[in-house]
């Protein structure tokens, strides 16, 4: 009942005051829209690498010549090491009982792509077994996928993103057309679903051609990622111990020699992106935060303000038999509901600005409930942490003095 | 008896040197009765409005409202006090100027936690009490002086108090008004309310039932009127 009096009061005195309000409350608005578009951005990008490092599958494991990098010292070690090679990839496939699906991928080349008198410039080219498909991200829009005679025969096919047919091929269906890429031909055999663009790069500029023909083509020394997939969840342990010894075994590793190459899941690349990232989104909204802050002062300042304003208020309210803390739920009522109407206004454009953002720039943005209830908590806290002072004050008046206040 | 006073003093520290506002007030005031302390500005009679209306605590001396001994009491346990005993007018009539007349009649209930059903019923039958009813929903701004003066009173009502203390309650009104003021005072107390004003005006004291006259923070002499 008295929660409902101060807040009717309160928005009382915020419409009595607009040009005021408005100029109080534009701290917190700013605060808590950058704080819910911030938040959004965070999770829209976490959302989209989770989901993107997601459709490698859990059970998947990826071994490759560097692992993980975090630094620049590590890259450098890890190029020395040996590559690993396609009969490495055929030896996991023939030896690790408990893997299925083994496939690999070459390193890619950005190479230039031509059709008639049509080129593109830089265009990811990837040598890919056959069942790569299965494993990676891409869907295939029409045509057909890879398959095992291809790898066998060396076969000059390809399959390409959307982005070559609608730039390169232009015209009629690309199923079947012949593009050079680097100095040789491919036949298009089948063409991949759309997968948008992320942080501004194009994700469908792309052509996957067999790996053995890759390397036909493009060399054989450069190092092939393997991909293999454990036969059931609870054997990935197993299955990539697996591997790893099959691999050990052939780079002749002395048994206190450490992994020359790296193993790779899900879980990996999911936590290696939370240690990269936390720290940077703890800081993002730490630093958002600050205009929060600012907001908090506003208002601190203008309930000030308001507290000597209305001293004779204070005063009539106390000769009535208001008690102090019914004049400090007052003033602490009343602040928070002005900041809870500016977190409002705040989360509104927030979101507002969250969704511009998704679609005029690379930033995916996702809003979420708790991101909303979170900034209307914060909003009113920050209210009755800066309404405390003035309330205080304002319970603290001598009632006598207050009504003799002009 | 209502109110008991004895040896009341009030000593303010101004810096350096102490003043007495306050000398030994002894008096006493029935129920049901009509008084009125006089004195001139700086006689003390303010002071003494203050401690009686529970405002302030007295730094010597006893004060007993309905037999409880209020002197020592803390803030909180004097605000519950003038709550429900003590209803207040004031010579500038103290409403709040964004209420309307309803709310600000209202009020005192708010403080006690009365419900809110009970509380516009209270609020409405004090302003029929002052003949008020059609100016509810105005706010002080657009009511006269004689107007705002009815809903003080009105609010000084609403809780039933042992005691009304009107402090100069004609002194912004225009005779005319000044009257009409005193004669519903006057009507109050016959009602059975007590009442007490405190003013520099021997017309407006003569209203009352018994005079108190107030000098240098002593009581000065008593003289009982024939009452009006």
């Amino acid at each position: 009942m008295w929660f409902l009096e101060g807040v009717i009061i309160a928005i009382q005195s915020i419409w009595a005051n607009k040009l005021r309000s408005v100029l109080t409350l534009i701290g917190i608005i700013i605060g808590v829209t950058t704080l819910i578009a911030v938040v959004s951005v965070i999770n829209g990008v976490n959302k989209y690498i989770t989901s993107r490092i997601e459709t490698l599958g859990s059970n998947t494991f990826i071994i490759d010549k560097e692992g993980l990098i975090t630094s620049e010292e590590e890259w450098l070690r890890a190029r020395k090491r040996k590559n690993i090679t396609v009969e490495d990839m055929r030896a996991v496939a023939r030896y690790c009982d408990l893997c299925e699906d083994v496939g690999g991928t070459a390193e890619p080349s950005l190479t230039k792509v031509k059709y008639g008198a049509d080129y593109l410039d830089d265009i990811w080219v990837v040598g890919a077994t056959y069942n790569y498909i299965d494993i990676s991200d891409v869907d295939i829009d029409y045509g057909r996928p890879l398959n095992e005679s291809d790898d066998i025969h060396r076969s000059a096919v390809c399959l390409v993103g959307p982005d070559i047919v609608t730039n390169l091929i232009k015209y009629g269906s690309a199923l079947g057309k012949d593009i050079k890429v680097g100095k040789y031909y491919f036949r298009i055999v089948g063409v991949g679903k759309s997968r948008g663009s992320f942080l501004g790069m194009n994700q469908d500029n792309w052509v996957v051609v067999p790996l053995t023909t890759y390397q036909k083509y493009f060399g054989k020394r450069r190092t092939i990622s393997i991909y293999a997939k454990a036969k059931d969840m609870g054997l990935m342990e197993e299955a990539q111990d697996q591997a790893r010894s099959i691999l050990r075994a052939r780079r002749k590793l002395h048994y206190n020699q450490k992994d020359d190459f790296g193993i790779m899941t899900t879980a990996t690349f999911i936590e290696l992106y939370n240690n990269l990232t936390a720290t940077l989104w703890l800081v993002l909204v730490f630093v958002s935060s600050i205009a929060l802050v600012v907001g908090g002062i506003v208002i601190m300042n203008i309930m000030l303000v308001s507290v000597t304003e209305r001293t004779r208020e204070v005063g009539i309210r106390k000769a009535i038999g208001a008690r102090r803390r019914d004049i400090l739920w007052q003033f602490l009522v009343e602040a928070a509901t002005l900041s809870a109407v500016g977190g409002g206004i705040g989360i509104l454009i927030g979101i507002l600005f969250a969704l511009v953002l998704d679609q005029v720039t690379p930033l995916p943005a996702a809003v979420e409930l708790w991101a909303v209830v979170t900034g209307l908590a914060v909003a009113s806290g920050v209210g009755i942490i800066f309404g405390l002072f003035p309330a205080v004050k304002a319970a603290r008046l001598d009632p006598i003095e207050s009504l003799r206040y002009e | 008896m209502l109110i008991q006073t004895n040896d009341l003093w009030k000593i303010y520290d101004v810096g350096a040197e102490k003043v007495q506002a306050l000398r030994g007030i002894t008096m006493d005031v029935k129920e049901g009765e009509y008084l009125a302390i006089m004195g001139p500005s700086g006689s003390g009679k303010s002071t003494l409005m203050n401690l009686i209306g529970c405002l302030d605590t007295p730094s010597k001396g006893e004060y007993l409202l309905n037999g409880r001994n209020v002197s020592g009491m803390s803030d909180d346990e004097l605000a519950h006090i003038r709550n429900k005993e003590i209803g207040f007018v004031f010579q500038t009539f103290n409403l709040l100027p964004r209420a309307t007349a309803l709310h600000n009649v209202e009020l005192p209930l708010i403080y006690n936690g009365t419900r809110s059903d009970i509380r516009i019923k209270k609020a409405k039958e004090s302003l029929d009490l002052v003949d008020l009813t059609d100016r509810m929903t105005h706010r002080p701004n657009q009511l006269s002086g004689g107007q705002k003066q009815r809903v003080a009173i009105a609010r000084a009502l609403v809780n039933s108090p042992s005691l009304v203390l009107a402090d100069e309650p004609t002194g912004n009104l225009d005779t005319a008004t000044g009257v009409e003021i005193m004669q519903l005072l006057s009507r109050l107390h016959k009602g059975g309310n007590t009442i007490i004003i405190v003013t520099h005006e021997r017309d407006i004291a003569l209203y009352a039932d018994r005079i108190i006259y107030i000098r240098d923070g002593q009581v000065e002499k008593e003289e009982i009127t024939s009452g009006n």
